[in-house]
């Protein structure tokens, strides 16, 4: 110990390392705006001109958020905000130039759906998201006093999840999914926002139940089986995943709570045989749905042969679009306003990424994807520093369900598995997506924050006085 | 927990780790299956926004524009423009928004610029900031012989279907290559998509087939020019010594099945024991198909394949096989000599026998892309010669080229008045004539025929008239056409 060369020093502490993060933020800016004058030099051959407001409001927003970091969670991770600030720009400069195709003289055809208002529209729901994310550094100082609230936040949930289902299509149903709520001219898709309740609900569940569950039941083929009558509340959630699936006919949004459920069991636990109970069930809630519902069928049959016989001009138009756009960028893509990705439909939405993939080119869809991954682990490595059980369980759960929404929506696109339809996050159109994912950030430097904090400071010198720290 | 996390860390790395590698395959390996997708939207309107590369003919020793891209007046839209016409339509194709076809077709990777071979350079435009350009597909043709060749049919075929090929016979390379009736390619590069509805329909529905490129993927009976396939079975396999050696020749020849078969106009070959080489100048059918019966199908169909039949050939243009069925009964083995039966060639095939012959036995691969050239005319691809085949001995050769030169420069040889040295202005043209009947109970016009080459010259021409009557008459002109311009090119 004594040949220790640090023993008789002061132990540095984790710096607040804010500078870093206004830094990496303007440079995000940076790239942002970029793309924005590449989008409208792409598309008209000329700079822009009045809509560079834009760019300028969104600036502000981000650094607005950055001074809500610097306030109330000093020692958060430096990379979180602009990572997610990255994403949601790039996001916007891409319904910029979706709107603006075939608008106002501009080459190509019009998005169908896609409003002229629709940057203005993604740029205030930017601003909803910094609120959320503000409020949520504001109000939740610590995440372990989120545990207070497991059951009502699990009601939340359940409803919030249960609310499009129980309401007639008129107001629940756009292009075949029923998952929103639809009044007048507004709409709010309650998925995303239940995704956020349950995982909390999950968090403090599997905290409070984590010892009964990881009990070990009968041993077979190496693998201890949980007890038979703690299996209740995994077959509680894959019932209610199944619901999802019958009544909203929404895949992709079933298999991230089922997957979020599993992780979390998991991470609780550290039981292997709860990760194949999960699979299993999972497999088997699909092959069943795939077998009683057309639709859930025809997904399959559109990932295996998107072009064989009328497929290509019908049931895997989309699709199709997509991978053709995909392939049209190719390595390096045509440049912003270069590429015809209105050709796909709902390229604004589910299917953004195709886009980004056919303008940017495999290198810049590797970037991006980097970007999420970026954020996903320093997601989990928050998650591995907290302490507190329950914000590890969260935030560990959180990151995981990123991580597998990317993965969800992306792979379906580029044909790696069958197509669901779920937002690509921060970067599809749409608030409550937009939102709900700056919920989660806020929540991850949160998190962040109390794992980098520094241990209350012993005070050193005081006389003779030898401090020992534990490990 | 921290176990757990750490193998959910290592999940979602394997997510990412997928969709990376997903990302790579759609778009850097799969990129040119999916733009070849029919109905890719993308691709399709792409194709008019650059300047795709010109397609010129080089068989002369200087570029000749024969496809260009001209940029549309008023738009950022280029149009295919073929500034000849109808004459080299059978080398080119056309440039349709609804298809392509011939070298068009064939080359379009290369034309369009999306071959790989050209990413390194489209790569270095985009960053300077340059438009993405095809490459030019420089071809073996020579404008001199394809003219010719395209004014003989125009004007030499009494309104029969023809095609005429002409190559070079110690490379393979094509320097004509002419079918007719043909079609102007300017008709088809419309924009607009009723009027190439219009065009279309007229092309599709006139029953002379304009659209079909005779020469390449269209067979007819050779008739009595597979005589040369014959005759190198007969010396190759020792049967007959040399071009002395006598063969029978009765007339009728009573074929196993008892039918008989006569000579044209029931002529007695020579003194009825003709030497193989007499038999040959005179086209005597019972002779060759004795020989035929003699060397049996087998052996007859050997040769046939070492002289490119019963395979199909890519110039790049897809070639139509030329056939000789396998046969074991021995009349029809008799037929089948004598170039009747169901044997079928293309004009190619009829040019390539000349050509294997002049060419001292070797069968040079016939091939019409001499080189891509990039940007600049740097050149990305240059053609090397190959040999397809070798049919007979440089021996068998002599004597095949001493038959053959006997068919036009004897007196009493079949093409002695239309392609002899009286004929051709003092030219040696060297070949062989075919008159087939066709159609049932050989009820159709006779198809002209002829192959031949000039001796010390690199040139070999094969013609066949559909319904033209004999092929001393309605195909050595044309062939001579051919060969005289084409020789005489230096001069003008």
């Amino acid at each position: 110990m004594s040949a220790d060369p640090f023993a008789d020093r002061p132990v540095p502490m984790p710096r607040g390392r804010r500078s870093t993060e206004l830094a990496m933020l303007v440079f995000a800016l940076a790239v942002v705006l970029l793309a924005y004058c590449a989008a409208s030099l792409g598309l008209s051959g000329k700079l822009p001109s009045g809509p560079l407001l834009y760019i300028v409001v969104f600036a502000v927003l981000m650094l607005a958020a950055h001074l809500a970091v610097r306030r109330y969670a000093p020692h958060a991770d430096p990379l979180m905000l602009p990572l997610a600030a990255l994403l949601n720009g790039l996001g916007i400069v891409m319904i910029y130039r979706l709107q603006e195709s075939g608008r106002n003289g501009n080459p190509g055809n019009q998005v169908a759906g896609l409003l002229t208002s629709a940057t203005q529209t993604q740029l205030l729901w930017t601003g909803v998201g910094i609120v959320a994310l503000v409020a949520v550094l504001v109000l939740i100082s610590e995440l372990r006093v989120l545990q207070r609230y497991t059951y009502t936040m699990g009601a939340l949930g359940l409803v919030l999840l249960a609310i499009p289902a129980l309401l007639p299509s008129s107001h629940s149903t756009v292009n075949g999914a029923k998952v929103w709520i639809i009044f007048g001219g507004f709409s709010i898709e309650p998925g995303e926002f239940a995704r956020l309740a349950l995982a909390v609900f999950f968090a403090g569940y599997l905290v409070a139940k984590r010892d009964v569950l990881a009990l070990a039941g009968r041993r077979v083929l190496g693998i201890d089986l949980p007890r038979a009558r703690d299996l209740g509340p995994v077959l509680i959630a894959w019932a209610a995943t199944l619901l999802i699936l019958i009544f909203e006919t929404d895949i992709g949004t079933a298999a991230l709570f089922f997957g979020m459920f599993i992780a979390m069991l998991y991470i609780a636990t550290q039981r292997v045989s709860w990760l194949l109970i999960g699979v299993l069930l999972f497999l088997f809630g699909t092959w069943v749905t795939a077998n009683l519902f057309h639709h859930v069928m025809e997904r399959f049959t559109v990932w295996l042969h998107p072009f064989a016989g009328s497929n290509p001009t019908g049931i895997a138009y989309q699709p199709v679009q997509a991978l053709e756009g995909l392939a049209f960028g190719g390595l390096f893509g045509t440049g912003l306003g270069h590429g015809q990705p209105y050709y796909t439909p709902l390229v604004q939405s589910d299917f953004i990424f195709s886009a980004f993939g056919e303008e940017l080119g495999l290198v810049g869809v590797m970037a991006m994807l980097l970007v999420f991954g970026l954020l996903v682990q320093r997601g989990l490595r928050a998650a591995l520093a907290v302490n507190d059980p329950f914000a590890k369980l969260l935030i560990g759960g959180l990151s995981f369900v990123l991580a597998l929404q990317v993965f969800v929506i992306v792979g379906g696109i580029s044909g790696l598995i069958p197509l669901t339809g779920v937002t690509t996050p921060f970067l599809s159109q749409g608030g409550s997506s937009l939102v709900a994912s700056w919920i989660l950030v806020g929540l991850l430097v949160r998190a962040s924050d109390t794992a980098r904090k520094p241990a209350p400071q012993p005070i050193q010198d005081e006389g003779m006085t030898q401090v020992v720290r534990a490990a | 927990m921290n176990r757990a996390l750490l193998r959910i860390s290592l999940a979602c790395l394997a997510m990412f780790v997928l969709l990376l590698l997903n990302m790579n395959y759609v778009q850097a390996f799969e990129t040119g299956k999916l733009a070849s997708e029919p109905g890719n939207i993308r691709v399709f309107n792409e194709q008019f926004t650059y300047q795709r590369g010109s397609i010129v003919a080089n068989g002369d020793g200087t570029n000749v524009k024969i496809a260009e891209s001209v940029p549309v007046k008023g738009t950022d839209e280029y149009k295919r423009y073929y500034p000849f016409g109808k004459i080299y339509a059978a080398v080119t194709g056309y440039d349709s928004i609804y298809g392509k076809s011939g070298i068009e077709q064939a080359e379009n990777s290369e034309l369009d610029g999306s071959d790989p071979r050209l990413a390194i350079r489209n790569f270095t435009a985009l960053l300077t900031g340059k438009q993405k350009q095809g490459a030019t597909v420089s071809l073996t043709i020579s404008p001199t012989a394809q003219e010719a060749a395209y004014h003989a049919l125009a004007t030499g075929t009494n309104g029969h279907a023809a095609a005429i090929v002409a190559l070079n016979p110690s490379t393979g390379a094509i320097l004509a290559m002419a079918s007719y009736p043909t079609f102007n390619p300017n008709l088809l590069t419309t924009f607009n998509g009723e009027t190439l509805d219009k065009v279309d329909n007229a092309l599709l529905r006139d029953t002379s087939q304009p659209l079909l490129n005779r020469a390449i993927n269209e067979t007819y009976p050779p008739g009595s020019t597979f005589k040369i396939v014959t005759s190198s079975a007969a010396f190759s396999t020792g049967t007959v010594a040399d071009t002395a050696t006598t063969i029978p020749a009765p007339e009728p020849l009573k074929l196993p099945n008892g039918n008989l078969l006569h000579n044209d106009d029931f002529e007695t070959c020579g003194d009825g024991n003709p030497s193989i080489i007499q038999a040959f100048w005179l086209s005597c059918d019972t002779a060759f198909a004795g020989l035929g019966i003699k060397l049996t199908g087998p052996v007859l169909r050997d040769y046939a394949n070492l002289y490119g039949m019963n395979r199909s050939l890519s110039i790049p243009l897809a070639v139509s096989p030329s056939l000789v069925p396998k046969v074991t009964d021995p009349s029809l083995t008799g037929m089948s000599a004598i170039g009747q039966f169901d044997d079928t060639v293309t004009p190619l095939q009829e040019a390539m026998f000349a050509a294997a012959v002049a060419n001292h036995g070797k069968l040079m691969t016939p091939y019409l892309v001499q080189q891509v050239l990039g940007p600049g005319l740097s050149v990305i691809s240059n053609h090397t010669p190959t040999v397809l085949s070798t049919p007979v001995s440089s021996k068998v050769a002599g004597y095949l080229q001493n038959m053959m030169n006997q068919v036009t420069h004897n007196p009493s040889g079949t093409a002695f008045l239309t392609a002899g040295p009286q004929a051709t202005g003092g030219i040696d043209i060297d070949g062989k004539t075919g008159t087939a009947q066709n159609g049932p109970n050989n009820s159709g016009l006779n198809d002209a025929v002829f192959t031949c080459f000039v001796p010390g010259e690199n040139i070999a021409v094969g013609v066949i008239v559909q319904g033209g009557g004999y092929g001393a008459d309605a195909a050595a002109p044309l062939a001579v056409q051919v060969i005289k311009a084409y020789l005489g090119r230096h001069t003008t």
